[in-house]
């Protein structure tokens, strides 16, 4: 692994120390005041500033020290965290992300926007908070007068050499730390169980000033000992604000195989400096990335200048929290770390690896491959065992059982909960309510909803458009809010949930919703439509989406959308993903985008329609029934509809529909499927006749061949016929009007 | 002191010297008995406590048979594990005359 690699992993942690940051001064924001989240906070900026130190990326670990300055005021009861701090810190968040993204990607970040947050910053933890804020503070002014404001601009700043726990300096003396001194003695089983004494020492090093002493008393001569047998014992001390707790909790799963004592040394006392007066002779080491050492290839190491540190002899521990990232580089020694780490697990409750997403692709097709064959070798059996019972049936049965449990856990891995997207439009609505002047709160819903990985991509560009759209153009301001009889802050919400195998993301706001004259106006005069067409408000709606309206000059003179949504459109029907808008005028507007989850395995009713095998998605029929000829009735020239349990359904002939066949065929010779659809109502699907109900591996048509109109994907059959996958609502939206061929320009257009 | 090279053996250590590779490096310490040794170390990416006492055990017998037991090229790996459990070997470190 070389240093890109290494710095490649740095990165990806990055984003989750991010997410994490975002994630917990979110809740703070909603009134969570649990101390773990507000150290979940904490430790999100002191892993990133801890590793970016090790980096040399100055200017991240410098905008870092001062956040975590101020997070370390809130985090010791010296900063109440009001709603007007957490916005400086949440911007705060938002700096850091792009002081990353800089590091990672190159470019700029805005230097007076980050200024002028370290100014905020440090303001915060000097006490100099806004009035409500200081109002709460019981003793706001520690921490401040050591707080090192002017850090950002000092090009001498060294990041590694700092901890935080030294912000204090010595004229402080309200950040007196307490000091611990702890006996540990490993038996033997602690190291047969795969923990590792460096390991947990290292993990305890990360709280704090840590001085150490190792006794060889008991180490017998070398023919003499056993070498699985533990003969070392330590006596550490170290000076930590974490309390005995947190110490404890590094020999969480070590406790019942070592000797453990941990006493407080300064009970009772007003002493100076901690570790000052300590018994022990501390062996003297390097401070810098400490970590690293006990898990890099040599050679990965040997590239860190700060290495040659050894010689600076100090006899305090420090380590950087960039140790976090220790656990990725060696299998072995994550798990140990990973066991040991009570913070880790603090932080994230299962234990995660990193695989190349190229990698799972190539798992996933293969077990695609895999359920095909599976299916082809099961018809080939059914086919050729007159009887239906033997014990390759029984064997192919079980088969059958194991792929499909191989091919959930497969396509699991690549699932992912819409959660990180959703965290992002966090930031996109506190921007444009800034720019904007509007008050903006965003609700979330359904955060942990699953969908695959590629998808999650994708979705985040239409989603930041959308979000865009509706806090500019969506909510009113707030005056115009209280004068409607609103509250002056708007409400944007964004929900997720999984809908008839697809996931169904919603997007709604409490704003103005779309005036519709005016969008009519607009198609009218970019002659979009004619001065007299007669269009339902639905059909209104939905001009916004055409490109039309994007193009234009003064769109934003719309008080509703109109900016750039059909760009959303367009990247939604890329992803396979329809988007509907319905908006009520004074209410607001809700967009709702269905995508599908791509490269999930489908349960569908194999059916035949014209001659052709297409499979309907199961989790869109409702039931399947024989129409009688005595409950089908016309419609005008064209429609007809059954009755259905005394209500009329519509009678779509899918072979029509998708001009398999030039006529309409007779219902009563065929099977009629009930579906919902998206958009709401029921259809009664006509098709030829069922084959059976399967479960199928989606193979998309868009990549392999082009897109079809009417159709979602692909399929292997058993027995090696490729079936078409029927896009239900697509069908259901041609059988209201909506001509497939259309639906089909506008994707590729 | 720096060791007589011609007299000594090296003693190349494993990239990883962990649990399962405490036993393997007792063998061929114990193999070594009655020879200067000359331990590198400059491979080691990981290393355990347990392999440390072995070796700290190692340096004590050598010692006590009048044997030289140096340490010719370590890596940082080795020496931040042995600083950060409090094991000091800068005694142990041959050093050029």
């Amino acid at each position: 692994m070389d240093m890109n690699e290494i710095k490649e992993i740095f990165f990806q942690e990055c984003e989750e120390q991010l997410a994490e940051l975002e994630s917990g001064l979110l809740r703070l924001n909603d009134g969570d005041r649990d101390p773990e989240t507000v150290n979940a906070v904490f430790r999100a900026v002191h892993s990133i500033k801890g590793g970016a130190g090790a980096f040399g990326l100055d200017d991240l670990v410098s905008f870092a020290h001062v956040f975590e300055t101020t997070l370390d005021c809130v985090r010791s009861n010296k900063l109440e965290p009001t709603q007007d701090v957490l916005k400086v810190m949440l911007k705060s968040a938002d700096v850091l992300a792009d002081l990353t993204n800089v590091a990672r990607d190159g470019g700029s970040v805005d230097q007076a926007r980050s200024a002028q947050l370290i100014r905020e910053l440090d303001a915060l933890a000097k006490g100099e908070a806004p009035p409500q804020a200081a109002a709460v503070v019981a003793a706001p002014k520690p921490v401040a007068a050591a707080t090192p404001a002017p850090v950002a601009n000092d090009q001498g700043f060294m990041p590694v050499a700092f901890s935080f726990d030294d912000f204090g300096g010595e004229d402080e003396p309200l950040m007196e730390i307490p000091v611990y001194e702890i006996t540990f003695k490993p038996k033997s089983e602690l190291y047969s169980k795969g923990n590792e004494a460096a390991l947990l020492l290292r993990d305890l090093s990360r709280l704090g000033e840590m001085s150490i002493h190792c006794n060889m008393d008991d180490l017998p001569p070398l023919d003499q000992m056993d070498p699985e047998t533990a003969y070392f014992s330590w006596k550490v001390s170290i000076k930590t604000d974490k309390g005995e707790d947190a110490i404890r909790s590094v020999f969480e799963f070590a406790e019942w195989d070592c000797e453990l004592d941990i006493s407080s040394v300064d009970s009772g006392e007003d002493s100076g400096p901690a570790g000052d007066e300590l018994p022990m002779q501390p062996v003297p080491f390097d401070l810098s990335a400490l970590d690293d050492e006990l898990e890099v290839p040599l050679g990965v190491v040997e590239e860190e200048e700060q290495i040659a540190a050894a010689e600076t002899a100090s006899n305090v521990v420090q380590l950087s929290a960039a140790t976090a990232r220790g656990a990725d580089k060696g299998a072995a020694a994550a798990v140990a770390a990973a066991q040991n780490n009570a913070q880790q697990a603090a932080s994230a409750a299962a234990q995660t690896i990193r695989v190349d997403l190229d990698r799972v692709d190539r798992l996933i097709n293969l077990v695609g491959e895999l359920v095909i064959n599976q299916a082809m070798l099961s018809q080939s059996v059914i086919e050729n065992d007159s009887n239906g019972v033997s014990s390759i049936n029984m064997g192919l049965e079980e088969l059958q059982q194991l792929t499909r449990e191989i091919q959930d856990s497969v396509m699991a891995i690549r699932a992912q909960p819409v959660k990180p997207v959703f965290q992002r439009m966090a930031r996109t609505v506190r921007e444009i309510a800034d720019i904007t002047g509007k008050s903006v709160r965003l609700v979330t819903e359904g955060e942990n909803t699953e969908v695959d990985k590629t998808v999650i991509d994708k979705l985040a560009e239409p989603l930041t458009h959308m979000i865009r759209n509706a806090v500019d153009h969506g909510l009113e301001m707030p005056e115009k809010r209280l004068a409607a009889g609103k509250s002056a802050e708007g409400t944007v919400k964004l929900t997720a949930k999984h809908r008839s195998g697809r996931i169904v993301i919603e997007l709604s706001d409490d704003g103005a919703g779309i005036n519709r004259e005016k969008v009519r106006q607009k198609a009218i005069d970019n002659d979009l439509i004619a001065a007299d067409a007669n269009l339902s408000d639905e059909e209104i709606d939905n001009l916004i989406f055409h490109a039309g309206f994007s193009t234009a000059d003064k769109v934003s003179d719309l008080s509703g959308r109109g900016v750039g949504m059909d760009v959303v459109k367009r990247s939604i029907q890329a992803l396979g993903g329809r988007i509907n808008i319905s908006s009520r005028p004074g209410h607001g507007s809700v967009f709702t985008m269905s995508l599908p989850l791509t490269l999930a395995v489908l349960d569908g009713m194999v059916v035949t329609v014209a001659g052709q095998t297409l499979v309907v998605p199961l989790t869109a029929i409702v039931e399947t029934l024989q129409p009688d000829a005595a409950a089908v009735h016309s419609f005008g020239a064209t429609q007809r509809l059954i009755s259905i349990r005394n209500s009329f359904c519509p009678l779509v002939d899918v072979g029509r529909i998708l001009n398999f066949r030039a006529t309409q065929a007779n219902p009563v010779e065929g099977v009629a499927l009930l579906v919902e659809s998206e958009g709401g109502g029921q259809r009664a699907l006509m098709v030829d006749a069922i084959q059976g109900q399967r479960q199928v591996v989606i193979k998309s048509l868009e990549a392999n061949y082009t897109h079809v109109p009417g159709i979602a994907a692909a399929t292997i059959l058993g027995d090696g016929r490729v079936a078409l996958i029927l896009d239900v609502d697509a069908v259901v939206s041609a059988s209201r009007g909506n001509p497939l061929h259309l639906e089909s320009l506008a994707a590729a257009g | 002191m720096a060791p007589k090279k011609s007299a000594s053996k090296i003693l190349s250590l494993a990239p990883v010297l962990d649990l399962n590779e405490a036993t393997t490096l007792h063998g061929k310490l114990m193999g070594l008995r009655g020879s200067n040794i000359v331990v590198d170390a400059s491979a080691v990416e990981r290393v355990g406590a347990l392999c440390i006492q072995v070796l700290m055990a190692g340096a004590k017998s050598w010692e006590e048979d009048k044997q030289s037991f140096t340490f010719s090229k370590v890596s940082d790996a080795f020496t931040k594990t042995t600083q950060l459990i409090g094991v000091n070997i800068d005694h142990l470190i041959a050093k050029e005359i």
